[in-house]
């Protein structure tokens, strides 16, 4: 499957390639802050320390009014006063309104993300690749059933179907324990990783579709193959056909598609949290939707830090798409979904 | 085959896909935990009762029945009664429906009136300083949430230099048209109506520009070393001539069929925008009907969606197959 024509592209196209160096130098930086989260991060992201709210990030500072009531000549008196608050070197990001760590919860968002577009990727690869290259191998009824289907799920936005199916069947959770903390490593951390399970199952089901297209496309121009034909006419079964001869060869579009797609379910998942369907609290976009309450009062760097790690994610990703896409198959036209 | 024979099929076509997504949204509630007379009945309804409220929305017939009832009624432009507010679906949608075409209409202007010029420079101006920036800023456009994006403009332009408005609609572009007409202050009525768009446009525009900029570029990239532009080079046409008139149109009829395929991404985009400010459109319909279960509003906001998407990509392919009549041949 991977020929060593197809190893030296990719080395060259790294080797001239700055931006393909950045993404894959982004995406190795999330992913070790994913699996290694409890390490990382400095403070439970759970922590609530209500004395600590509302810190600034390291080298801003913020004032604010305080109002305190004191006993003025036995009267209450309320005495409004200018608050200079400096940052707190222990909160490199600041914390939130609730005094939990910034840095902390960017640090574990980016297992949530990552966790949900890698899972959510894959279950839409595998419904849409064997979907895709069975009616794609065998033409006829089997293929016009899937691209009518294929139809009628590309008339609904996968936001507007994510969030109603999340919104009726509900935010379901599994606790994954975390094995760093299991095994005594990182006792202050969170016992376990909330998986929100609806989340991965539906942009799973409402991605499904892109990688079906691909799949068909690439089996409707293999079939016709002289080797296919060789097989067949050498008696293999149609499965095993699709199996060794038309898999192998439809890899490369699936993979660079594969990567257009943990990028594209990244930002769905954060969607989904920022307008409150999905089953974690620890999550990018979640943090995004409590910062937007404090945009207006001045407390900028709650909403916009993990915009930031969203926005390095998603550009690390789709640089590595780029690199892969040009590297395996020149082909192949540009945005990955839509192709 | 000729075009209007093309565009019959595809119509036809059409008819069928919406039917789907009738179907599927349907279906949706049939594969939804709880029944819908819980987001009507009372929590201490008696069982009488509740046989009564299932009877008055016809959920005590069979499923058949009930199906052929709603697709019956809905071809009659009938899509019942909001079970939260009383009101008509068919209208209640059709009154928030034009905001969202309007937000998005905005978007699509200024993503294509900032994206092509950009492509194209971008694609003629190979590895110079302004390709590595349209290049960067193109990769930023489509790596950024929306709705964050919104935030950071509402934290700079209204929060910071309180320029723009934050929340809701204002006046719609009717009302800037009717401005004219009334003899009212033209130039006011504008600026208020760019007031409260101007951001939530930005907003929901910036992925597209960003992608326009990347299908332009690389089509523009493609064409350009084609041997036609040799051929017209060579004859000594000018340069702008051939960019513009030859490069550029062949360019922009596969960005026009990524574009509708797209469309889909613009109106969930518009969902969440709406969300972010306060815009009164279908997005924030269909946000409230589905934490308020309301079945009857939720079905004709996903109706209404997905059978605009189909008609815009019908639309699109026709015009594709004007402008290059051997897709009409295959």
């Amino acid at each position: 499957m991977v020929s060593s024509r197809v190893i030296r592209n990719l080395k060259k196209e790294f080797r001239q390639s700055g931006l393909a160096k950045l993404g894959l130098a982004l995406v190795v930086l999330i992913t070790l802050t994913a699996v290694f989260a409890p390490f990382i991060a400095p403070h439970n992201p759970t922590n609530q320390q209500l004395d600590q709210s509302e810190l600034p990030p390291i080298g801003f500072s913020e004032t604010t009014e305080r109002t305190t009531s004191q006993m003025v000549d036995g009267e209450i008196q309320t005495v409004t006063e200018e608050v200079e608050i400096t940052a707190d070197p222990d909160h490199v990001f600041g914390t939130d309104g609730l005094g939990r760590d910034m840095f902390s919860r960017v640090v574990y968002g980016a297992r949530t993300s990552l966790v949900v577009g890698v899972l959510g990727t894959l279950l839409a690869a595998s419904i849409g690749v064997p979907v895709g290259l069975l009616a794609g191998y065998h033409r006829g009824r089997v293929d016009d059933a899937l691209m009518r289907i294929a139809d009628v799920s590309l008339a609904f936005p996968s936001l507007v179907l994510a969030v109603a199916l999340i919104g009726l069947w509900g935010r379901a959770a599994v606790n994954v324990p975390d094995p760093f903390v299991a095994a005594g490593l990182a006792p202050e951390m969170p016992q376990s990783f909330v998986l929100p399970i609806t989340v991965v199952i539906v942009v799973g089901l409402v991605n499904w579709v892109w990688f079906a297209r691909v799949a068909r496309g690439e089996a409707l121009s293999l079939r016709g193959q002289e080797y296919v034909k060789a097989s067949r006419a050498l008696g293999a079964d149609d499965n095993t056909i699709i199996l060794r001869h038309v898999l192998p060869n439809a890899v490369t579009p699936i993979i660079v598609l594969g990567t257009v797609q943990v990028a594209a379910i990244i930002l769905l998942e954060s969607s989904l949290s920022f307008l409150g369907f999905s089953g974690t609290t620890l999550s990018w976009g979640f943090d995004i939707a409590q910062g937007r309450d404090y945009v207006s009062s001045g407390q900028w760097w709650i909403a916009s830090i993990p915009g930031i790690a969203i926005m390095l994610s998603v550009i690390g990703i789709n640089l590595l798409g780029d690199w892969l896409r040009d590297a395996l198959d020149p082909g192949i036209e540009g945005e990955g979904g839509a192709a | 085959m000729s075009i209007g024979r093309f565009a019959l099929k595809r119509s036809l076509q059409g008819i069928g896909v919406v039917w789907g997504v009738v179907t599927v949204v349907f279906a949706l509630r049939f594969v939804t935990p709880g029944s819908p007379i819980n987001a009507v009945a009372p929590l201490d309804a008696s069982q009488e009762t509740r046989q009564a409220i299932a009877a008055e929305l016809g959920l005590d017939q069979p499923l058949y029945v009930q199906y052929g009832q709603y697709v019956f009624e809905l071809l009659q432009g009938d899509m019942g009664r909001s079970y939260i507010r009383g009101q008509e679906v068919t209208t209640l949608v059709f009154e928030r429906l034009p905001a969202t075409v309007e937000l998005a209409v905005a978007a699509s202007v200024v993503a294509i009136v900032l994206a092509i010029p950009l492509g194209v420079i971008s694609a003629t101006r190979r590895n110079e300083p302004v390709d590595y920036g349209a290049t960067l800023l193109s990769l930023g456009g489509i790596s950024t949430p929306n709705f964050w994006l919104g935030i950071m403009l509402i934290l700079i332009f209204a929060v910071e230099f309180n320029i723009f408005n934050t929340s809701g609609r204002g006046v719609d572009v009717g009302d800037v048209a009717l401005s004219v007409v009334n003899a009212e202050p033209f130039v006011g009525t504008l600026l208020t109506w760019l007031a409260y768009i101007t951001l939530p446009a930005i907003a929901l525009g910036t992925y597209f520009m960003a992608l326009i900029t990347r299908l332009t570029r690389s089509g523009m990239l493609d064409e350009l070393s084609k041997g036609y532009v040799q051929a017209a080079r060579a004859k000594g046409l000018p340069r702008t001539l051939i960019r513009y008139k030859h490069a550029l149109r062949n360019t922009l009829i596969p960005v026009i069929t990524v574009l509708g395929l797209q469309l889909g991404t613009l109106i969930g985009g518009a969902v969440i925008t709406e969300a972010v400010f306060s815009w009164p459109g279908l997005g924030t319909l269909v946000i409230e009907s589905i934490n308020q279960r309301d079945w009857p509003a939720l079905q004709g906001s996903l109706i209404v969606i997905g059978t605009s998407f189909v008609l815009v990509n019908i639309l699109v392919d026709v015009v594709y197959a004007y402008l290059d009549p051997e897709v009409v041949t295959d």
